[in-house]
């Protein structure tokens, strides 16, 4: 349909379920099968259902359904898939330790839409310039996938696909992400470039650098806005490891990041442009984790 | 498409809403409330002009699914002012000018009064962070930044350079 | 005169319409809602450019239904901006079109019992459509053999045929430009674009149309006309003007989209006709971007001097992609070149305007009409060249500004006035040591990845389009005020004119206060309609206070002479020895004879006496077209901070200062500057419209954050924007007054791009200076070329180091 990016309505109809129990919630989309849609903060399925890039018959609301809300400190962090954006931004545990996708969370459009999106729906949403992905990539973080009978853990490494895919199959839902517990001497950083602040990123970068001394012993790179899905830089970081973290050392990596990278040209930026500030982003990405590596803190 | 039937406190009152499932709680406030102080501004959560209080928090009505907010507490800019007394947040806007065409000052305020209600003292980073969703085209965003801040600590005057 | 002498005027009072705004009970034309209403939605055109072969409503019809087609719509074209008289008045439109010209041209209009009906019935219209050329640029358009986007169009009465798709060419000439540039030593030519940015206002255009039991109608339009709403209604419609009333409501911010009938209008009235039901259409943040965008431009400007700099000649060609549709095309040429023509002493001078017919979203006047793009090549060429022959910008320019006593060209050929009030030396200086001009770095002298650079501009808008000549104006400008005194000694103004929100009406009602000497709170704003109120022609060309103010104050003189009378029997005095002074504490006005202590009365028990005696209500109703066109002059120094690495560049420090006369409301008047500056940021640095070139599809798609508009964080901080005031009084303007909204805005994009310009040392000449431009410019200076393509120098200045 032509000309219905904002309209006051949602046009396609559907009914609306919420079940209250993970349980309920299996049974629901057994029932309605493909056609039914999850709908976790809404600011982006009713965005897509009133474009009518989506149509489901049926919604399954997950605001109710509590084992799926909220952050646990185990021999992994637990970030439900319910949790907004802003709690996670705000949780303690992700403040002393996972710096990257707290500023990932904090650089997130704006306060209402953090109050309102929630963590599962921007990873499940696969959005190649969604702003936790990359954070979550370099956090070593995996996807908990559960269906009416058996749960799975998937490497968030693996989970995307494609612009909007994921290996979600049918009857399954993420209820959680998990994030391994840093390493000591981890340092990382978040950047985004947008052209206004409450933008949607031209490109964004997350890094994690482990150092023993002056020496980088791990490291993870990953960007978002830059390819179909967010992207893992796999030639950057085996330049890096077992170096020497050095102002010389980061350009070359970003070098190599903005030669890896498969950005198109869209409204938002230009593919020039996009490769020309990955390499900028990434390296002051690396340049300010490695600094906060040395203030050791179990950033 | 099945109706619904939604109960939520609006400005404190308890109201009961038949609504089908695809209807959004911007058009339920404006449409059968005829509170037409929250305002469609863009739709998609881009302007924040129809930014309410769900449970205390901010929430962009033209996101929000009417049937989503049953048993919540609904708080719009008519229900801030109590027994007609403006709420500090008013008064401060009026005081410091920080309202031209008006058009986005409700999402302004509902915004601002949450920041407050978490911070009564925000820096003004804290409050260009808390309100950067919220879009004005008339102001340039100064007079509502003090507005925001006078009712803490007055925002900072400008000084000529030194020598 | 300063503003400590008055008693109303400068004081910091809360507007009027405050209370309303701030706890949301103020009501904009989508918050309209009557009995039995119906909701409307528009079928807009996917296609740029397509003949329409058939429509089939009877699907939608089916559903309940009422559909709005061309065959329900009368045929005769009309121009939906009624500002400019017939022969200056080019008609291109129809309610619903007959054929798309742009992508979002609207083409039935569908009525229903509720919204979501609406939308329904509205899928069901099926339209055969024969696709034809989309013309997306000037050069594609005026191309022999491309396909006319109009072939002729309605002028004074007569067809006039379109040629090439050129919409309309202007043409100034004052002294001999050939013998100017011969006398030159120096020549400059450069060329420079702006952008087709969207107003980005925050209220969607909306309206409600009740039909009433009398043939007539009630309508509630986001407009900032009422009365011109009700003539073209009228006209359409062919209803007489006593049944069709148009009501003020507040207007959600405008910025020149809604001088002209907004779509929307005429299809609603069209369907609350049909339907006999009161209809309701509220556009869409999508249809609203499918239905105005600012004019943009392309300029070549050339410039010859004597060796020390005076300027003796000038050329400008100035080419305008108008859209689909010639709103104001005539009036923005001519308001172009006036512009131009008011900024710098030009001997002798030749301008030639253009603007042509292209399948995209019809441009129209926004906040400044011609003069930001005006500004913008002429502030950076004056830059430019200051830079290029060793002058000092401020200098150079306050050698050879139009300034007091000088001709001012108010909106074109047809509206002039002598300069009888001019702060701009104060204004630069003041600006200047603000910011602190003197110690900005060397332009281009900096090296690290964060560089920042200050940069100036100057210029002006007109307050409104009033002249000396008794006929054949371009224009239309007269406003109506009515003053009465009530029963208890307040007082209600009734005035149709709007206010965009800079407030105006409140500043209106302070005039009135003033001259009657009570407490600004006892004059109230009436709501009113056309059928109450006199006309008023639309807030446009920065004439709200100026023009409105000075009806109002007509009125309110007319008012204050009759109380004087009427007290002056009552306290038994003569009325010459009575003066009337607002006592704060009593709430009141207070009359009394300074020579007389005990002969005193307040306003209120005049008012009294006069009702209980059966004396008659004072009032007062007075329509008024100014004779002058005075400038509102303005200066903006702006700091910017550009990153070399990313490109962006950051707004940080700015000092706007404005010559508008008598400061009614400062605070207002300083939020209207801090807002001119954070749309010229935008135009300057981020907003743009891009169109497919292929399908002339509008690429944001509607998303509001495509169209880059800046936000809280984009700004700088509040304690690094000073704005201040020149010390004048315009003797032509009530209480010393003129205006102050466009100006606001008409030199930022020139002031940033010089500002960029001595962070870098590069020039811009074209707007918005995105990331993506200033590093291929970065890119161009490392590899020691110019940034200078398709510029030239046509006789050079002596290099002078700078």
């Amino acid at each position: 349909m032509f000309m219905n990016t904002n309209t006051r309505l949602v046009s396609p109809e559907f009914d609306y379920l919420q079940p209250k129990t993970l349980a309920e919630a299996f049974t629901m989309l057994a029932d309605h099968g493909g056609s039914a849609k999850l709908l976790a903060g809404g600011t982006d399925l009713l965005v897509q259902m009133k474009m009518e890039r989506q149509q489901p018959s049926h919604v399954i609301s997950l605001s109710r359904v509590k084992e799926l809300a909220g952050i646990t400190e185990g021999d992994v962090l637990t970030i439900g898939a319910t949790t907004s954006i802003r709690d996670v931004s705000r949780s303690g545990p992700v403040i002393a330790g996972y710096t990257a996708l707290q500023e990932a969370c904090n650089a997130y459009s704006t306060v209402s839409v953090m109050l309102m999106g929630t963590i599962g729906g921007n990873i499940c949403n696969a959005s190649p310039a969604a702003d936790t992905a990359p954070a979550l990539l370099v956090h070593d973080a995996s996807a908990v996938l559960r269906s009416g009978k058996a749960t799975r853990t998937v490497p968030l490494r693996d989970f995307f696909t494609g612009p909007g895919k994921t290996v979600i199959q049918p009857g399954e839902i993420l209820t959680a992400v998990e994030l391994p517990k840093p390493a000591k001497g981890t340092g990382s950083a978040f950047l985004k470039i947008s052209r206004v602040v409450a933008d949607i990123s031209q490109v964004c970068v997350a890094v994690v650098l482990v150092r023993d001394g002056d020496t980088i012993t791990d490291c993870r790179i990953a960007l978002g806005s830059v390819g179909p899905t967010p992207m893992r830089m796999k030639q950057a970081v085996g330049a890096l490891i077992g170096k020497r973290g050095t102002p010389e050392a980061f350009a070359a990596a970003a070098d190599i990041v903005a030669k890896d990278i498969t950005p198109i040209t869209d409204v938002r930026a230009t593919e020039k442009y996009r490769r020309h500030v990955s390499r900028i982003i990434a390296r002051d990405a690396l340049l300010t984790a490695w600094q906060r590596a040395a203030e050791g803190a179990a950033k | 498409m099945k109706k619904h039937t939604v109960h939520f406190t609006l400005n404190g009152s308890p109201r009961e809403y038949t609504v089908n499932a695809n209807e959004l709680l911007l058009n339920v406030i404006r449409e059968q409330e005829k509170l037409t102080g929250t305002k469609y501004g863009c739709g998609i959560g881009e302007c924040g002009a129809c930014t309410v209080h769900v449970d205390g928090k901010p929430t962009l009505s033209c996101l929000a699914l009417a049937v989503s907010v049953d048993g919540a507490e609904v708080v719009t800019i008519e229900g801030l002012a109590k027994r007609g007394e403006l709420d500090p947040l008013q008064k401060s806007f009026l005081d410091h000018n920080a309202v031209q065409c008006g058009y986005c000052t409700p999402g302004m305020i509902m915004i601002g009064r949450n920041l407050l209600d978490e911070n009564p003292e925000p820096t003004e980073e804290e409050v260009r962070t808390h309100m950067r969703g919220q879009l004005c085209r008339c102001t340039g965003y100064a007079s509502i930044t003090k507005a925001v801040m006078g009712a803490g600590k007055p925002a900072p005057e400008f000084k000529i350079p030194a020598e | 005169m300063q503003s400590t002498e008055f008693k109303t005027i400068g004081d910091a009072s809360w507007r009027k319409d405050g209370i309303a705004k701030v706890t949301g009970s103020e009501k904009y034309a989508p918050d309209i809602s009557v009995d039995r209403m119906w909701y409307g939605r528009v079928l807009r055109s996917p296609h740029a450019h397509a003949r329409i072969v058939s429509v089939d409503t009877s699907a939608a019809e089916a559903l309940g239904a009422v559909c709005l087609t061309y065959a329900d719509v009368p045929h005769t074209r009309y121009n939906e901006r009624i500002v400019s008289t017939p022969p200056c008045l080019y008609r291109d439109r129809t309610v619903v079109a007959d054929k798309a010209r742009h992508v979002g041209e609207a083409l039935v209009g569908v009525a229903a019992p509720t919204e979501a009906l609406a939308e329904k019935a509205l899928r069901l219209i099926k339209i055969e459509y024969e696709v034809l050329e989309v013309i997306t640029t000037m050069d594609q358009a005026r191309k022999d053999g491309a396909d006319p986007i109009h072939d002729t169009v309605l002028l004074d009465g007569v067809d006039k045929p379109i040629v090439n798709n050129v919409a309309v060419r202007r043409t100034i000439d004052v002294g001999d430009t050939v013998k100017g540039f011969a006398e030159s030593d120096v020549i400059i030519e450069r060329k420079y674009k702006t952008s087709r940015i969207y107003h980005a206002q925050m209220e969607p255009k909306s309206v409600v149309c009740r039909p009433e039991i009398d043939g007539g109608i009630t309508v509630w339009a986001s407009t900032q006309s009422i009365h011109n709403t009700r003539i073209l209604l009228g006209q359409i419609y062919d209803l007489p003007l006593s049944k069709v009333n148009v009501k003020k409501v507040m207007l959600g911010g405008s910025f020149g989209s809604s001088i002209q009938m907004n779509s929307v209008t005429p299809i609603c009235v069209g369907l609350a006709l049909k339907s006999g039901h009161p209809v309701k259409i509220a556009s869409t943040r999508e249809e609203d971007m499918h239905d105005h965008v600012r004019y943009p431009s392309e300029i070549t400007l050339k410039l010859g001097m004597k060796k020390d700099g005076t300027l003796i000649a000038g050329e400008m060609h100035a080419e305008i992609d108008i859209g689909a549709h010639n709103i104001q095309a005539y009036p923005f040429l001519g308001g172009f070149g006036g512009f131009w023509a008011s900024l710098y002493k030009l001997p002798n001078m030749k301008y030639v305007g253009t603007a042509v017919y292209t399948n995209k979203t019809p441009s129209c006047a926004m906040q400044g009409f011609g003069a930001p793009q005006v500004h913008f090549a002429v502030e950076s060429l004056m830059d430019e060249i200051a830079h290029e022959m060793g002058f000092d910008p401020i200098e150079f320019k306050l050698r050879q500004y139009v300034g007091l006593g000088g001709t001012f060209w108010g909106q074109g050929p047809a509206s002039k006035c002598i300069i009888r009030s001019d702060g701009v030396p104060e204004l630069l200086k003041t600006g200047s040591e603000l910011i602190g001009w003197d110690k900005r770095q060397k332009s281009g002298s900096q090296t690290g990845r964060m560089r920042r650079g200050i940069g100036m501009a100057r210029g002006f808008h007109t307050s409104g389009v009033g002249h000396a000549k008794a006929s054949g104006a371009e224009m239309i400008d007269y406003s109506g005020a009515i003053v009465k005194l009530n029963e208890d000694g307040t007082v209600d103004l009734i005035q149709s004119l709007m206010d965009h929100g800079g407030g105006t009406n409140h500043a209106i009602s302070k005039l009135v206060a003033e001259e009657l000497g009570i407490p600004n709170h006892m004059v109230g704003i009436s709501p009113c309609d056309t059928r109450t109120s006199l006309y008023d022609v639309t807030t446009h060309a920065t004439r709200g206070i100026y023009a409105g103010g000075s009806a109002a104050l007509r009125a309110a003189k007319v008012v204050k002479t009759q109380i004087l009378e009427w007290a002056a029997r009552v306290l038994d005095v003569l009325p010459e020895s009575l003066v009337i002074e607002p006592d704060y504490e009593l709430g009141q006005g207070v009359i009394y004879c300074p020579n007389l202590a005990e002969r005193r009365m307040t306003v209120g028990e005049l008012a009294r006496y006069l009702h209980l005696n059966s004396l008659g209500t004072l009032s007062s109703s007075q329509s008024l077209r100014m004779v002058n066109c005075p400038p509102a002059y303005v200066s903006y120094y702006v700091e910017v901070e550009v990153d070399t690495e990313t490109g962006q560049i950051h707004s940080r420090r700015a000092a706007l200062g404005s010559d508008c006369g008598t400061v009614v409301n400062p605070a207002l008047a300083s939020g209207q500057l801090i807002g001119g500056l954070s749309k010229g940021q935008g135009y300057a640095l981020t907003e743009d419209n891009q169109w497919d070139p292929k399908t002339g599809e509008l690429a944001s798609k509607g998303f509001w954050v495509d169209g880059k508009t800046p936000s809280i964080s984009e700004s700088p901080l509040v304690g690094d924007i000073a704005t201040h005031f020149a010390h004048t009084y315009e003797p032509t303007g009530p209480f010393g007054a003129k205006g102050l909204g466009e100006a606001a805005k008409n030199p930022a994009a020139a002031a940033f791009a010089n500002a960029v310009y001595n962070a870098l040392g590069i020039r811009f000449y074209e707007i918005p200076i995105t990331p993506e431009k200033v590093l291929a410019a970065l890119a161009e200076q490392a590899a020691g070329k110019a940034n200078k393509t398709g510029q030239a120098t046509l006789k050079a200045p002596t290099p002078v180091a700078e």
